[in-house]
């Protein structure tokens, strides 16, 4: 299972404190979502290999209108494995944008209805189950998120709209384990393999997303190498 | 006064939680009891909250770790363990609360799930973004100190 994380300097943890801590908690991996404008400098794979955990390049554009977000998508497909967009005012650019991998935050100054779901799901783009202010706000806030998460949660289960889930730690100290995700998500009303599914989904996005920049990919189906064997 | 007959008395279950805040953090045992009692409650309401029963027992917190026995009743383990989870801060201090293992007694809970830190807390200057600054360092993990907060970061970092 994977987690999305926001390192310093929005966050105040580096990347390796987030993958040490991921590490202990049972985490595959990481996807570092900084910032697109701000300088957050790591080396996924030096980080990888001394904490044992996958870390993979992200990003998060936060941009002010549709026109905003679209160029600096197309300048940051290229350059990272996940791109993914601040929802709320964007949720509609978003979820209509193939290049997208995850709307985050979608329900935060934004509403998802069934235009926008169908979208989503005719365009393979993931809708996030943010749990970050129900761990961390309280009062009112935190009402808003609950009723935010349900109703996200009745839009995609009726359009069948990709999703992942994420405790949206901005800190190492925000960080859930897995199971601890789980139960939470049993309470406000998610099935455990719901939570589960969001949480590998962005594992899955990473595995598609480097399979797709790999040498041996032409188009979905076509690979360049040997022969695959005859399995009948 | 009388014990009650062993097939009546209530099931207990131990959780053994890990604790890490910010090095300059002081919490204590009633802090975190308190902070757990209103994250229960802020989460699962009155009911549940008296229905999970966490009570801390052994709790040890030191320079930015430590750790709790927290005893809940048989069967509401992840009603408990979601309310650890929305724990975030206790008496104002960020914290990450982490729940290690499930015991049927508090002697097995701690011996399982209770190691004290074998790493002591060291200050050292080191070189973090470009800049001298001061750190706490333990084990791979080192704190630096930024501004009037500090930054989570590891001996990779410096």
């Amino acid at each position: 299972m994977y987690e999305a994380v926001t390192p310093r300097p929005d966050g105040s943890s580096t990347v390796a404190r987030f993958a040490l801590t991921a590490a202990d908690q049972g985490y595959d991996g990481i996807v570092v979502r900084a910032d697109a404008d701000t300088d957050c400098d790591y080396d996924a794979g030096a980080i990888a290999d001394r904490y044992g955990v996958d870390v993979v390049e992200g990003c998060e554009v936060r941009a002010d209108d549709r026109t905003a977000a679209a160029s600096a998508v197309d300048r940051l497909r290229e350059r990272h494995t996940v791109v993914c967009v601040r929802g709320g005012t964007l949720n509609r650019f978003a979820v209509e944008d193939p290049r997208v991998d995850v709307v985050t935050r979608p329900m935060v100054d934004g509403d998802v209805n069934h235009v926008l779901a169908k979208a989503a799901a005719r365009n393979g783009v993931r809708l996030e189950f943010a749990f970050d202010r129900v761990l961390r706000a309280d009062g009112g806030r935190r009402v808003q998120a609950l009723r935010g998460l349900r109703k996200l949660r009745e839009m995609v289960e009726q359009y069948d709209a990709p999703f992942v889930v994420s405790a949206g730690a901005e800190s190492h100290l925000h960080l859930r384990a897995p199971r601890e995700l789980l139960a939470l998500g049993d309470l406000l009303g998610f099935t455990h393999d719901q939570v589960e599914t969001g949480l590998r989904e962005w594992g899955r996005i990473t595995e598609r997303n480097r399979e797709v920049v790999s040498d041996s990919f032409i188009e979905p189906g076509v690979r360049r190498g040997r022969y695959e064997e005859d399995h009948r | 006064m009388k014990h009650l007959p062993k097939h009546v008395r209530p099931r207990w279950r131990y959780l053994g939680v890990g604790i890490e805040s910010w090095p300059d953090a002081r919490i204590d045992r009633r802090a975190f009891q308190r902070d757990l009692w209103y994250a229960a409650q802020n989460l699962l309401g009155d009911v549940g909250s008296a229905a999970i029963d966490g009570t801390v027992y052994g709790f040890t917190f030191e320079a930015g770790v430590g750790d709790a026995v927290v005893r809940v009743r048989r069967g509401e383990v992840e009603r408990a363990r979601a309310a650890l989870a929305c724990l975030d801060r206790v008496d104002g201090h960020p914290v990450r609360v982490t729940v290690r293992g499930v015991s049927g007694t508090v002697r097995a809970c701690e011996e399982s799930y209770i190691h004290r830190p074998l790493e002591s807390t060291d200050e050292k200057r080191v070189e973090f973004e470009d800049s001298d600054r001061t750190a706490l360092a333990r084990g791979g993990r080192v704190d630096v100190r930024v501004g009037d907060g500090f930054a989570g970061a590891t001996d990779y970092d410096c």
